[in-house]
């Protein structure tokens, strides 16, 4: 499908309209950029990623399963019809990453059902956002969009990725454009890391961290959670509830009897880290991490994952 | 999270030792020995429970109290309600053994599942060749499942032994792999299942190799914290093995190398 062309002046129209069909998501700009619901297409800000990714979205921090009512269950599933506009690629690649643990061999009904109508209007980054990105060196994949907005001064090219995405923009004038890929300061040179496992600099550079779970919480790919129930004070009913965790947490692993598999930090942290370089690649040939850099940026003790790996020997 | 909790009736419930309860529910689940249910509570929560039956019409779980759920559990009384789903998980591949001998080591509470697979093979006593077990104790009032045991001898090879022993007992004292490595028991065609508290796993897998049994002949099953049971959760991952989906059972070549196992 062929690229469109939009002038900027025509830009709040057009958000306009795909804000009549469905709950518009955008960043605006306010103590940082956010991603909000938008009731005036104006706040709309195209500058900056937004500290917050598109996660909640999906499966919010605490959710309702289901609520119960004496033996009677009733599952809770979105009601709203999302259409993102100015996500950035590797958020809309988290999506995708995501996606292959929610809607793998047991899908999540609700993920499911948010993501099933969802819009994705994607904006290309002509420059990274922010000099944490080291998206370049995660093999983002070109797709998970409906259109992609590329900034060209005076117009947008739009590049279209789906026939809902084609609806849209149809009647636009046609471009030949294609987006150059995106170029980051920041790599991680080191990608294959199994042979790290066991390396002295886990403690050494970890010994700082907090385990604070700021990391997972940022993290557009993180999206770990608790389970349990929180009661009406008059105990007949109640609901069923899944609420973020931390793998950074030391009680994320404890069993019965006391006993934590991953008693320190550094187990935990890199535990993380080779969920998102190994694991995840092991098991569906792609990295989890997107290079966002939000868990880096968001540090308290700007604990920069990318730089231990990058100083690992074999 | 996918599954919803259906609502099933306690049709029994009876006290195994101080800690432990088995409950009943007559409903049968077409599952494996060594999958679990998670069971939960309404206003109070979930956790996982291994199934210590196998029978077409019922299940049996014990229960040891140690918290919140699991004490509530065992408050329950005949007719009271509960929410299960599942089965989940990967059991014992019990097709894969026949015609081998099969050697049972329990300790504590892994003896919950392993009265599962008994149940089965009793079920299918022609496929299975001698079966052994060896079941361990930390003090003989803690021994569950006593009359089962008792009926078990006429059918099987069956030691027992406890850690501390009181005025009454008359049998084996110390480790289980003590009993094991006095037995002389043949590797030759042999499966054997080892579930029970990560010491008594880690020291049965050295004596199990010092008797000449080979990594890919050893069932392991692990405990993990698990919220979901479906691959979702991550709180079960084991580097980065879900424990509530390729597990609980493992066998022993498959998790050597991880790292994160005990
Ligand atoms: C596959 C599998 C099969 C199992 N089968 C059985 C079985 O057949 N019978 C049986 O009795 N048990 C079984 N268990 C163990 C059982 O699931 C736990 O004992 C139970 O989940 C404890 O829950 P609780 O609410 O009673 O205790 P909790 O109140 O949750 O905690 C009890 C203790 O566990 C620790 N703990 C657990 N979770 C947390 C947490 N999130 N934060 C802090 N501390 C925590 C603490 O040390 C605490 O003192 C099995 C577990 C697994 C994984
Ligand atoms: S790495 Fe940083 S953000 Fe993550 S838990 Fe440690 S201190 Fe918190
Ligand atoms: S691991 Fe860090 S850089 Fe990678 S996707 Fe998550 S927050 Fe972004
Ligand atoms: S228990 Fe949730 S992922 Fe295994």
């Amino acid at each position: 499908m062929r690229a469109r062309l939009l002038s900027k002046h025509e830009f709040h129209r057009f958000l306009e309209k795909l804000k009549s069909q469905g709950t518009l998501v955008a960043p605006v700009k306010e103590d940082i950029v956010r991603f909000k619901e938008i009731t005036d297409v104006s706040a709309i800000t195209t500058e900056g990623h937004p500290l917050f990714p598109l996660k909640k979205y999906f499966s919010p921090q605490k959710r309702k399963i289901f609520t119960y009512e004496n033996n009677n269950i009733e599952e809770v599933l979105p009601e709203k019809q999302y259409i993102m506009f100015g996500a950035r690629l590797c958020d809309i690649n988290a999506l995708l990453r995501l996606d292959k643990l929610f809607l793998g061999d047991i899908s999540d009904r609700y993920y499911q059902r948010a993501r099933a109508n969802n819009l994705i209007i994607g904006l290309h980054c002509e420059i990274p956002p922010n000099e944490m990105c080291f998206c370049e060196s995660m093999g983002l994949s070109d797709s998970g969009y409906d259109l992609l907005f590329c900034d060209a001064g005076e117009n947008f090219h739009i590049k279209v990725g789906s026939e809902r995405g084609n609806a849209l923009v149809q009647d636009l004038p046609e471009s030949d454009f294609q987006p150059e890929p995106i170029k980051t300061e920041k790599k991680l040179h080191n990608t294959e890391i199994a042979a790290f496992f066991e390396n002295d600099a886990w403690k050494k550079e970890v010994e700082k961290c907090l385990s604070c779970g700021a990391c997972t919480t940022l993290c557009p790919t993180c999206l770990c959670f608790d389970v349990y129930d929180d009661p009406d004070v008059e105990m007949n009913k109640g609901a069923r509830i899944t609420e973020w965790d931390s793998c950074q947490y030391e009680d994320f692993t404890k069993v019965a009897g006391g006993h934590v598999f991953r008693q320190a930090r550094e187990q935990r942290f890199r535990h993380r880290i080779f969920h998102k370089i190994q694991y995840y690649k092991d098991q569906f040939g792609e990295f989890m991490c997107t290079g966002c850099g939000r868990c880096i940026e968001g540090c308290p003790t700007k604990i920069d994952f990318v730089e231990i790996l990058n100083g690992m020997k074999q | 999270m996918t599954e919803l909790p259906e609502i099933a009736t306690v049709d029994d419930i009876k006290q195994q030792t101080t800690s432990e309860y088995l409950i009943r529910i007559n409903k049968g689940y077409k599952h494996d020995p060594g999958q679990f249910f998670q069971i939960s509570l309404f206003n109070i929560g979930e956790a996982p429970i291994s199934i210590c039956s196998y029978d077409k019409n019922y299940i049996e779980m014990s229960i040891r109290s140690v918290g919140n759920v699991t004490d509530k559990l065992n408050a329950l009384q005949k007719g009271d309600t509960i929410g299960i789903r599942g089965p989940y998980g990967r059991g014992y591949p019990m097709h894969d053994f026949k015609d081998n001998n099969l050697i049972l080591i329990g300790g504590g509470s892994g003896v919950a599942p392993l009265r599962g697979v008994i149940q089965y093979i009793e079920k299918h006593r022609d496929d299975y060749k001698d079966v052994h077990l060896f079941f361990g104790f930390r003090e003989p009032k803690e021994m569950l499942f006593k009359e089962d045991i008792e009926s078990y001898k006429e059918k099987f090879d069956v030691h027992l032994t406890v850690d501390h022993p009181d005025d009454h007992w008359k049998g084996n004292v110390g480790v289980i792999t003590k009993l094991l490595e006095e037995s002389r028991v043949s590797n030759e065609n042999t499966i054997v299942f080892l579930c029970g508290p990560p010491i008594m796993m880690k020291f049965g897998l050295q004596t199990l190799e010092k008797m000449g049994f080979n990594r890919d002949q050893v069932y392991l099953s692990f405990e993990r914290q698990m919220k979901c049971g479906e691959k979702k959760c991550g709180h079960c991952m084991m580097n980065g093995v879900y424990v509530c989906k390729e597990g609980p059972v493992f066998r022993y070549d498959e998790v050597e190398g991880l790292s994160e196992k005990w």
